[in-house]
C-alpha cells in the first residue's frame, strides 16, 4: 500500500526537487500545498503518513502550521524540510514536535534518510 | 537590443528564487553562529527589470527610510554584480547592542559610534559573502568580491549609484527582507546581477534542476 506524503511548501521548484529526491523503488501517493494553512487543511482532508514542511511561507507560516497539526493529531509525523538551519530555529521546531529537520536542498541520500526514520516511527 | 529570451521565464525565476531561499538560510546560520542573532526571514523575491529603471525601483523599495546605512558589495564570477545591505539609519547602533546582550551591558557612546561601522561592516561581510557565496556554489561557479563599502546616515536618494549598470542591459534583483532578534532592526538585501549573467545563469539554473529530474 502507498503512503501518502503531504509537501507543505510555497516554491513549486521546491516541492518538485523534494519530490525527485523519493526512492523511485517505492510507491507514494504525493499530495501539495502551498502555504501553511492550505497544508493544515490538506493534512485534516487526507491524513497523510509523513508531513514535508517548509518554513518560511505566506500566509501561515511552518512552524504555526506544524503546531496546528500537532493540534489536529499529536502522533502526526512532521519534518521540517528548510533551508533555515539556525539553531534556534530547529529548536523550536522540536520543541513543537517535529520529528527531524531536512537541510535544504534535499539530496536522494537525506530523503532517504529522513524517511528511514519516520518509517520507522510510522510502521 | 537584448532579446527577451536573455531574460529568465518563470521557472527559472522560481528555481532562482529557491536558490536564493537556501542560500539566505545559510547565511543566517552562519550570522546566528558567529555573532550570536537570531535571524527572521521573510520570503525572498526576485524581480527582472530593466538596469535604466534600477535606482528608481531600489529607491522606491527603501522609501519608507529617510536616511539609509549600506553595504555595497561587488562580486565577479559566472554570476558577477553587486550586493547592497540596507537598513534604516540608526540600525548600526542597534546592531551593537543587540550582539552586546549578555556581554558587557553599557557602551559608552563615542564606543558606540565607532562600533558601528565595524558591526555594519561585520554584519554585511557574513551575509553577503554566505549569501552570494551559496549562490555561487549551487551553480558551480566561483567568486571574487571587492572590498565592502560602508554608507552611514545617508538619504536613500543619494546612496544608490544612478549608474551602476549599463543602461541597455538588464538586471534581476533578489531582494529579502529580514529582522534581527524578533528586534526593530529589519533591512533589505539586494542582489543586483548584470545581463550578461542571465545567459550563464539560464543554463546553471538548468544544470542545477537537472539533478532533480
Amino acid at each position: 500500500m502507498s503512503k501518502k506524503i503531504l509537501i507543505v511548501d510555497d516554491s513549486p521548484i521546491s516541492r518538485k526537487m523534494l519530490k525527485s529526491c523519493f526512492p523511485k523503488e517505492n510507491d507514494y501517493e504525493f499530495h501539495e500545498a502551498g502555504d501553511g494553512l492550505a497544508g493544515l487543511e490538506l493534512f485534516k482532508e487526507i491524513g497523510p503518513d509523513i508531513t514535508f514542511m517548509d518554513l518560511t511561507m505566506p500566509v501561515m507560516d511552518g512552524a504555526t502550521a506544524l503546531a496546528e497539526i500537532k493540534k489536529v493529531d499529536p502522533r502526526a509525523t512532521v519534518i521540517v524540510a528548510t533551508a533555515d538551519v539556525q539553531i534556534k530555529s530547529v529548536s523550536r521546531v522540536m520543541d513543537l514536535g517535529a520529528l527531524m529537520v531536512l537541510k535544504k536542498p534535499p539530496s536522494k541520500e537525506s530523503v532517504r534518510d529522513a524517511l528511514a526514520q519516520a518509517e520507522g516511527r510510522v510502521e | 537590443m537584448e532579446s527577451e529570451q536573455t531574460l529568465l521565464n518563470d521557472e527559472e525565476k522560481d528555481i532562482l528564487q529557491e536558490i536564493m531561499n537556501i542560500a539566505f538560510g545559510q547565511a543566517a546560520a552562519d550570522l546566528a553562529e558567529m555573532i550570536n542573532v537570531f535571524v527572521v526571514l521573510n520570503v525572498p523575491y526576485i524581480k527582472v527589470l530593466k538596469a535604466v529603471d534600477l535606482p528608481h525601483y531600489l529607491k522606491t523599495e527603501i522609501a519608507g527610510y529617510d536616511t539609509i546605512c549600506m553595504v555595497e558589495q561587488h562580486f565577479w564570477g559566472e554570476f558577477k554584480g553587486s550586493a547592497f545591505l540596507i537598513f534604516p539609519a540608526g540600525s548600526g547602533k542597534e546592531l551593537v547592542t543587540i550582539m552586546g546582550e549578555g556581554q558587557d551591558p553599557q557602551f559608552e557612546s563615542a564606543i558606540v559610534d565607532g562600533m558601528e561601522k565595524e558591526t555594519l561592516m561585520e554584519v554585511g561581510n557574513i551575509l553577503i559573502g554566505a549569501c552570494v557565496g551559496k549562490v555561487a556554489e549551487l551553480l558551480d561557479d566561483r567568486v571574487t568580491y571587492s572590498p565592502p563599502r560602508i554608507v552611514v546616515e545617508n538619504h536613500a536618494s543619494n546612496a544608490i549609484p544612478a549608474n551602476i549598470f549599463d543602461l541597455h542591459s538588464s538586471a534581476i534583483v533578489l531582494r529579502t527582507v529580514f529582522t534581527f532578534n524578533e528586534r526593530a532592526v529589519s533591512g533589505f538585501l539586494f542582489l543586483v546581477t548584470k545581463c550578461e549573467s542571465i545567459v550563464w545563469l539560464r543554463q546553471a539554473l538548468a544544470v542545477f534542476m537537472e539533478r532533480y529530474e
